[in-house]
């Protein structure tokens, strides 16, 4: 019985835990552009999300190396770098966008300006990564981001063509007010805020806070496996609820209270609340998720002393970093820069540095010094080089469409 | 640039052998507890001779240290820290080589290990909860 | 002297011809451990004609999987071979010298990254 609670609990945190600012914004724009004409982009990034994440929790159990380490020591110091400098700054944008989206969601609860909900939302955040245990702080975000299933009651309550959706779903077209090279940016922005690389970091990291051994795979791919693509179902209907009130209204989405607007059509003001509560707790967890991201892809580069499972003076240079990491965040904020931009960027350049990320997991998980007996098996093998390179075309791609559509616009 | 010869397979050797950069170099370092002190950012040998020419039957060199600190940075970005600014680890020191460097000794007593101490000393352990178990 | 300066040294025959890189520096843990680990003694280096970065670790063990990866990162390395410490005449600044009749070894190791 212990064992099914567990099991139970494990995918239900990583449904609630899936969703961060990055899907939100990005779903929300895309459904209020192109319909459900990118939904597929959501399938293919979520499915690539549970291979990669499965793996790197894989190699973590095995090996107790967690991802950042496996690029130091693959990579060498410059191309690991050269990684680490990436990774980190867009981990560091999504940590600025997350904080932001905190403040947004309780501006909208509370009417309070958000530029002062700001301190309240870093405190916070520090608070919780000072003191609570890792695994209450997974729980806990994660079950009450499960609150964002209101996306889903609400699009049922909308009563949308269902058919009309199922269409845009299944026959993707580029909408004719849009162009092809703006199609092709939000897939790629689509795709990045599903991959997000920190998403990896974490994971693997979380895998190691836990002490995972082989034993807990089985549970860890069944939370991946089932609790990721449910998660990718509340994107879906995110950008569904979306699609079927603001694409008819001419409204493209530029602010958190238009991504919520159809929620309060449809579900009134319960679901308002309750979205309220899903958007608080979905960026929190996120905020949390990429602050220790930032920590633990410095503290893994130089192989300091890591993790929250160790007390904070064990720790001194993965705190501190973090500490600075979020004064930063801070900063930036306080400059008045619109919080949903800097998330429309992070996903775009969060897939320009997927590759280096996803590379050395996949080599070493084929590593026996590593992996002893549990490399991948050839089916993982195959799907993940296909998933290199689509991810490698993305890569590629995603900054000359970013000046060709000027971001989107 | 080629090698006509056609490539011998290396005599036998007694005892384990370790390639730098595929064992060694940017592996991490754990102390006698298993907490992370650093990550082999180079190594050093003891020098081969009095000058650059080797005499047959000079002695093979030896590994006489992991080196951390600097080091790192003259590595990716070119030039060479002082002598007296390397950080070293003896090799002594070293209880085994796998996925992870292993050490014998504790991370507390070791220079490459400063930094953390200072961070710790002047900043964390200062803020109210820095030194609370949190399992 | 230390190993990052030795990574990546043009290495020359005794007539001077270009051989490569310096790739990487095998050594050999044996002998009576005084402490810990015995020392671990220079048993030769990896001279790379073509590339003398070490990438992901593929080019000396014998794993074919993820293919076709571990096929194109050793193709980049082919031609490499081991030099014997014994056949090291001279370890200059800027180049290394290898002695008159040296022997090319293989480089490569088994599946658990042994010889």
């Amino acid at each position: 019985m212990k064992r099914i609670l567990g099991v139970a609990l494990g995918i239900l945190t990583a449904i609630g835990g899936f969703v961060d600012i990055g899907d939100l914004v990005t779903n929300a724009v895309v459904g209020s552009r192109f319909g459900l004409s990118l939904i597929w982009v959501v399938g293919v990034g979520v499915a690539g999300i549970c291979i990669f994440a499965n793996m790197s929790g894989r190699v973590a159990a095995a090996s107790g190396r967690a991802t950042f380490e496996v690029i130091r020591e693959r990579l060498g110091p410059r191309a690991g770098l050269a990684n680490l400098s990436a990774s980190f700054f867009i981990n560091l944008m999504t940590v600025t966008a997350e904080l932001g989206g905190i403040a947004l969601a309780l501006q909208l609860a509370t009417s309070v300006h958000y530029l002062l909900l700001i301190p309240v939302a870093v405190v916070a955040v520090w608070l919780v990564i000072w003191r609570v245990k890792f695994s209450i702080m997974e729980n806990v975000t994660g079950l009450l981001g499960l609150a964002l299933i209101v996306f889903v009651v609400a699009l049922f309550l909308l009563k949308p063509d269902w058919g009309s959706l199922a269409g845009q779903a299944l026959a993707p077209a580029v909408p004719d007010e849009e162009t092809g090279a703006a199609y092709w940016y939000f897939a790629i922005a689509l795709f990045g805020a599903a991959m997000t690389p920190y998403e990896v970091f974490f994971f693997s990291s979380g895998a190691v806070e836990e002490g995972w051994t082989i034993k807990d795979l089985i549970q860890s791919r069944i939370n991946v496996l089932v609790g990721f693509p449910l998660g990718g179902l509340l994107s879906v209907a995110i950008a569904a609820c979306a699609a079927v009130v603001l694409l008819p209204a001419g409204i493209a989405v530029t602010s958190i209270s238009q991504v919520i607007l159809p929620v309060a059509e449809g579900a009134g003001k319960l679901g308002l609340a309750f979205v309220l509560v899903g958007l608080v707790a979905a960026t929190f967890g996120a905020a949390l998720e990429t602050t220790l991201s930032s920590g633990y892809t410095l503290a893994q580069f130089f192989g300091w002393s890591w993790g929250k499972f160790r007390r904070p003076a064990q720790a001194a240079r993965f705190h501190l970093s973090m500490i600075i990491c979020l004064l930063i965040g801070v900063a930036v904020l306080s400059t008045g820069v619109d919080p949903v931009l800097i998330t429309e960027y992070s996903v775009v350049f969060s897939a320009v540095a997927l590759p280096l990320t996803y590379l050395p997991i996949l080599i070493v998980a084929n590593d026996p010094q590593y992996m002893g007996g549990h490399v991948n098996g050839r089916g993982v093998n195959v799907l993940a080089m296909i998933y290199l390179v689509v991810i490698l075309a993305a890569s590629l791609a995603a900054i000359p469409l970013m000046i060709v559509t000027g971001a989107g616009s | 640039m080629k090698t006509p010869r056609p490539l011998v397979p290396v005599p036998p050797v007694a005892g384990r052998t370790l390639d730098a950069q595929l064992h060694l170099l940017d592996r991490q370092v754990l102390d006698n507890d298993g907490v992370p002190v650093t990550t082999v950012d180079d190594l050093e040998l003891s020098p081969p001779g009095s000058g650059p020419e080797i005499p047959e039957g000079t002695p093979a060199p030896v590994i006489t240290a992991l080196l951390t600190g600097p080091i790192l940075g003259t590595r990716i970005f070119g030039g060479r820290p002082p002598s007296s600014r390397l950080i070293r680890i003896p090799w002594k020191d070293v209880a085994d080589v796998g996925v992870v460097v292993r050490l014998g000794v504790s991370g507390q007593n070791l220079d490459a290990d400063w930094v953390e101490r200072w961070i710790r000393d002047k900043i964390i352990a200062r803020i109210p909860g820095g030194s609370r178990d949190p399992r | 002297m230390i190993l990052g300066d030795l990574l990546g040294t043009p290495v020359f025959d005794d007539d001077g011809v270009r051989l490569g890189r310096v790739a990487d520096a095998r050594f050999v843990v044996d002998g009576v451990p005084p402490q810990l680990m015995a020392d671990a003694r220079l048993l030769g280096l990896v001279v790379s004609p073509h590339s003398w970065s070490s990438f992901l670790g593929y080019e000396r063990n014998s794993l074919t999987q993820p293919w076709p990866l571990p096929a194109l990162l050793r193709w980049r390395h082919s031609g490499s071979f081991l030099v014997m410490w014994a056949d090291i005449a001279m370890i200059g600044d800027g180049s290394v010298r290898l002695r008159r009749g040296y022997t090319a070894y293989s480089p490569a190791l088994d599946g658990d990254g042994q010889e």
